[in-house]
């Protein structure tokens, strides 16, 4: 006898009442008011289970009835049809949560670490190269309004460095990719009158270089370093990558909040966050092994890279110091510093191959 | 009155949300609407009123196509926009031409697929009029603005003599009627929206009733902004003073964290913390405001009893319990704010629901509610 409730059809009223099951697979549910329902057992439908939410058995005319015991409805119900869901099997069996657990952990964990990188890395590069233009168009507009400056360089300067760079840099990625057209920009950047030094590249190729990089680069070797940092880049086609990794986590974390309830949107715009600058760490370590392998072909020493990365950040943080006062505005500059960390395995990189540079390597291991 | 009460518990909804997780990894997410819909089952279920359940009734096969085309969007909407600035900007446009249908077809869909005690809700409003609402006034608003602001710079040369002390005060005042305006706009709209999604909700063959004022949810706009300040200021001082102690971030950022990221992490925190206790306050005000204002058949009544310290209270901590366990403890963090929500409603139950009984509907497809969902418009009205 399992106690319950019984409704009419479509009705909310409701009546207490016993169903029972007999051996000869009819059922019977008996009203308080002494009304009597009976048929064959194998016409009712059953709700599936879940957790130990009340179950709902529908009846031939369309009347339900509702009752808490679970246990007792899956005991009846086993021997005629299968009414336990697989599902309801995982969620029940310790052993398996454990499993969910860790499989769900271990995914999550290398699909971002991983997968993410990798699948976008494959896409970028099985896309057709057009793509890189197609994904830059406006971008130069767009920086010359918001950002930039005209450049103050002289036209003898922007020749001479334009000249070099053209003749005996660009050549360098032919190798790798024959149909990139680099193109080299000089801008002024400034930004609550500090005067940023920076590099940046656009997937379609154009590079860009502050009037403040130039001002701070002591050597050729030095902007030849950081403009084949550069066009690792674009080489190794980040701009598209990015785009892709960032659908990717967007399209992933949404699935994974369920039915996003605003509650767990709030942590996701931090993680996402922390998840994309880890990958454009990744690409700068990319970026940087691209450079330093290049440099050693044409027998710059990878040290010129640290010493004017280094430059830039000293005087970045002596900047910050000096602005202090009104400090608005100026969290964009941390932001595009913490994607290019002076970390330490960087400057290690650049001494490991500034080592294969001194004994006269072209190829470090 | 009676409160509403909540049976599920943390620890039984884990097991159906790792679980639902594992599967939808496993299909590569092909999964998602029938773990949208166990979850959903599972919330309402263990909502009753006097012994009597809520029930989800949509089946993850109702859900898919929605699901797949509302996918297809968001991913096609997220490469446009990057691919192509413009492109992307008239995918928004087309967007929110289709919003106001997205949130008509999904309010039908989800009362429609809702019953307590065996009988299920319907919605019946009009789409003409979630158009007017949700598009027609503000673009009027948006009109009626531009020519004030028209009319005020043709106006601006008459007095370009006065000193400019006088123009700072007339720029000033410019700026706070705009503000009020502008607040008051957004009052009106929700005074409307509510009014739409309460008004054309029926139960059975029971309607629901809901007079509002425009008025009360300005005041408590003006209540909510007023609070704010406080606040707002201390965050401000938090966050400066936090950043002298930081120093150089950038430099020596050795470690797995760098100070930037540190900093970044902690004003995050801090960030949400306020916006969530100011957000209680106003959450709240509306509910009780609302409810008390909300009647079923004209005889059945509703009281909120929610308190902004402890909503903003559960929403904190949930939030800190889910970072600090990487997002494990989301399922304890549902299951408490649904507990929160659902005892602090309140309904008449002394003229019972026994007469209620369900009325015919035409089927509805779950397409809005799915487009919807994938991209986070969130049109349930909670309980």
């Amino acid at each position: 006898m399992i106690e319950g409730k019984w409704h009419p059809k479509d009705s909310a009223s409701q009546i207490n009442a016993l169903l029972s099951v007999n051996d000869l697979g009819r059922y019977t549910i008996e009203l308080e008011d002494n009304k009597i329902y009976r048929g064959d057992f194998s016409k009712l439908q059953v709700s599936e289970r879940l957790g130990s939410v009340a179950r709902k058995i529908t009846l031939e005319n369309g009347s339900v009835f509702v009752t808490n015991n679970n246990d007792a409805i899956d005991k009846i119900f086993k021997q005629y049809q299968k009414v336990n869901g697989f599902i309801h099997y995982l969620e029940t069996h310790l052993g398996w949560i454990a499993v969910a657990l860790v499989i769900t952990l271990a995914s999550a964990f290398s699909f971002f670490k991983w997968g993410v990188p990798w699948t976008s890395q494959k896409i970028a590069h099985a896309l057709p190269y057009e793509t890189n233009k197609l994904i830059s168009s406006g971008t130069m507009d767009f920086l010359d309004n918001y950002m930039f400056d005209e450049t103050n360089l002289t036209k003898e300067t922007q020749d001479r460095i334009s000249r070099h760079f053209y003749e005996k840099v660009a050549p360098l990625s032919i190798e790798d990719e024959n149909k990139i057209v680099y193109k080299l920009h000089f801008r002024s950047w400034k930004m609550n009158e500090t005067e940023i030094p920076n590099a940046l590249a656009l997937p379609s190729g154009d590079i860009i270089v502050t009037d403040k990089f130039i001002e701070l680069a002591k050597t050729q070797d030095e902007i030849d370093s950081v403009l084949l940092h550069e066009m690792g880049h674009v080489v190794h086609r980040h701009g598209l990558e990015m785009m892709i990794e960032g659908t990717f986590v967007t399209v992933a974390v949404m699935m994974i909040s369920g039915d996003g309830s605003g509650l767990g949107d709030m942590g996701i715009g931090l993680g996402s966050a922390l998840v994309s600058s880890s990958y454009s760490r990744g690409h700068e370590s990319e970026a940087d092994l691209y450079a330093f392998k290049k440099m050693l072909l044409v027998k710059i020493d990878p040290k010129s890279f640290s010493a004017i990365m280094n430059r830039m950040s000293i005087y970045m943080s002596e900047e910050e110091n000096r602005t202090k006062g009104n400090n608005q505005e100026d969290a964009s500059i941390l932001d595009y510093f913490s994607s290019h960390p002076t970390t330490k395995k960087r400057i290690e990189l650049a001494n490991h191959y500034s080592e294969c540079f001194k004994e006269g390597l072209t190829i470090c291991k | 009155m009676e409160a509403l009460k909540f049976n599920g518990s943390g620890s039984e909804y884990f097991k159906i949300w790792i679980v639902n997780i594992l599967l939808t990894i496993l299909t590569i997410g092909i999964y998602y609407p029938w773990a949208k819909v166990r979850n959903r089952r599972y919330f309402y279920a263990n909502s009753t009123l006097s012994d009597r359940n809520f029930e989800y009734h949509a089946t993850g096969k109702q859900l898919f196509i929605g699901f797949l085309i509302g996918a297809v969007f968001f991913i096609l909407y997220n490469i446009l926009g990057q691919v192509n600035p413009a492109l992307g900007g008239i995918l928004l446009i087309i967007f929110l031409l289709a919003l106001p249908w997205l949130i008509w077809r999904s309010l039908m869909f989800n009362m429609k697929v809702t019953s307590f005690s065996n009988v299920h809700f319907a919605f019946k409003g009009e789409l003409r009029r979630v158009y007017t609402i949700f598009l027609g006034y503000p673009i009027l608003f948006f009109l009626l603005i531009s020519i004030v602001g028209a009319i005020a710079s043709t106006l601006m040369p008459i007095i370009q003599t006065a000193d400019r002390s006088i123009l700072a005060i007339v720029g000033f005042i410019v700026g706070f009627c705009f503000m009020f305006v502008y607040l008051y706009f957004f009052a009106f709209v929700k005074k409307n929206s509510t009014e739409y999604f309460i008004g054309n909700s029926h139960y059975g063959q029971g309607a629901f009733q809901t007079e509002l004022e425009t008025k009360k949810f300005f005041i408590i706009i003006l209540k909510t902004i007023g609070i704010s300040f406080i606040p707002m200021t201390v965050v401000a001082v938090l966050i400066g003073s936090m950043r002298s102690m930081v120093g150089n971030p950038y430099v020596g950022a050795s470690g797995f964290v760098s100070g930037a990221e540190l900093l970044f992490i902690i004003g995050y925190f801090v960030m949400i913390f306020v916006m969530m206790l100011i957000m209680s306050y106003m959450i709240t005000r509306e509910r009780t405001y609302i409810y008390e204002n909300t009647l079923l058949d004209n005889k059945i009544a509703f009281e909120s009893t929610l308190r902004a310290r402890d909503l903003a209270w559960v929403m904190v901590s949930n939030i800190f319990l889910i970072f600090i366990t990487v997002g494990l403890a989301y399922p304890w963090a549902k299951v408490r704010m649904a507990k929160l929500m659902l005892e602090n409603t309140w309904v008449d139950t002394d003229i019972g629901f026994d007469e209620y009984i369900s009325q015919k509907q035409q089927e509805v497809s779950a397409l809005g509610d799915q487009i919807g969902d994938a991209f986070d418009v969130d049109v349930g009205i909670a309980l």
